[in-house]
């Protein structure tokens, strides 16, 4: 029930750097508009401003098309094309005297429990640990009152407020489709850090779900 | 792990659970779990949800300066290739 996964394909990625290599300009501005919007956000972690972002993103294309000859395609394109952003935007950031924390990009809440404590029966009952406040079981609601645009401005507003880190795991897992094997070398993440980034924005884009699907029902 | 999880332990391993990345011991003891607890299979449900959703965001589009920008740096790239 995973889910769908756009699986990183090496002969379909080997015959796009041909066609790259070739002057496929079709191809390229298809690529382009695919990983442009997660390259920027991707580089704005690392430097100060969109200006300087957008100039990471350029010269890491710069340095794929440079570069093409030398793909063999033991990563996926994607993730080789990241890794060249990921360094730019890094070397970038240090020479603005920028240094980031892990911590500051991925969120300082990676190790707190999803749900409120007090949604729970506390130790020492008989059902500790087990539910003693339900979420609001949005099944009910009928579908003719959810507005599915504000449903889904509500994720998108959600994933702005997200730490960076998270958004993007999200966003490239669940908008994207990406396999979590591409998303952690793309990001150079551990597969531990991965998935905990991945459960702390799904908890919380869910969370924000059930608060729109809450205050339709009361509306 | 024990074999009896709480709702509260049970939660914090669905998303990875959806992945695919729990140990077969670890999903054994979920889906046991979630199959005698109607919270706990609404929230999985709510999940599922949630990222069928996410799936339909739309991603924004780039700008079109820093596109054609790209476009005339690969052109660029072409011609002096």
């Amino acid at each position: 029930m995973a889910p769908s996964t756009d699986t990183a394909d090496t002969s379909a990625d080997l015959e796009l750097v041909e066609r790259l290599r070739a002057g496929d300009e079709a191809a390229f501005m298809d690529l382009v508009d695919r990983l442009g919007p997660s390259m920027r956000r991707v580089a704005r972690m690392y430097v100060k401003t969109d200006a300087v972002a957008d100039e990471v993103v350029q010269d890491a294309w710069l340095g794929v098309l440079q570069g093409l000859h030398r793909f063999e395609g033991r990563a996926s394109l994607r993730t080789w094309i990241f890794r060249i952003l990921v360094n730019i935007a890094k070397q970038r950031g240090v020479r603005e005297g920028r240094s980031v924390a892990f911590a500051s990009l991925a969120g300082d809440d990676l190790d707190r429990p999803s749900f409120d404590p007090t949604a729970f029966l506390p130790a020492g009952d008989t059902w500790a640990g087990h539910w003693s406040t339900l979420p609001f079981d949005w099944r009910g609601v009928p579908e003719d009152r959810v507005d599915a645009n504000e449903l889904l401005a509500v994720i998108g507003r959600t994933l702005e407020a997200l730490p960076p880190l998270q958004a993007e795991v999200l966003r490239l897992r669940d908008v994207a489709g990406w396999s979590t094997e591409d998303i952690r070398n793309a990001l150079d993440l551990t597969d531990t850090n991965q998935r905990v980034l991945l459960h702390r924005a799904r908890g919380k884009v869910r969370a924000a779900v059930e608060a729109y699907m809450r205050s339709v029902a009361e509306s | 792990m024990s074999a009896e999880l709480t709702c509260a332990e049970v939660v914090e391993l669905l998303s990875d659970y959806l992945e695919g990345a729990l140990d077969p011991a670890a999903t054994s003891h979920v889906e046991a779990h979630v199959a005698d607890c109607d919270g706990c299979t609404m929230v999985l449900d709510q999940l599922r949800e949630t990222i069928r959703l996410s799936g339909e965001v739309r991603e924004s589009a780039l700008a079109r300066d820093q596109r054609d920008t790209l476009l005339t740096a690969f052109r660029r790239h072409h011609a002096g290739a």
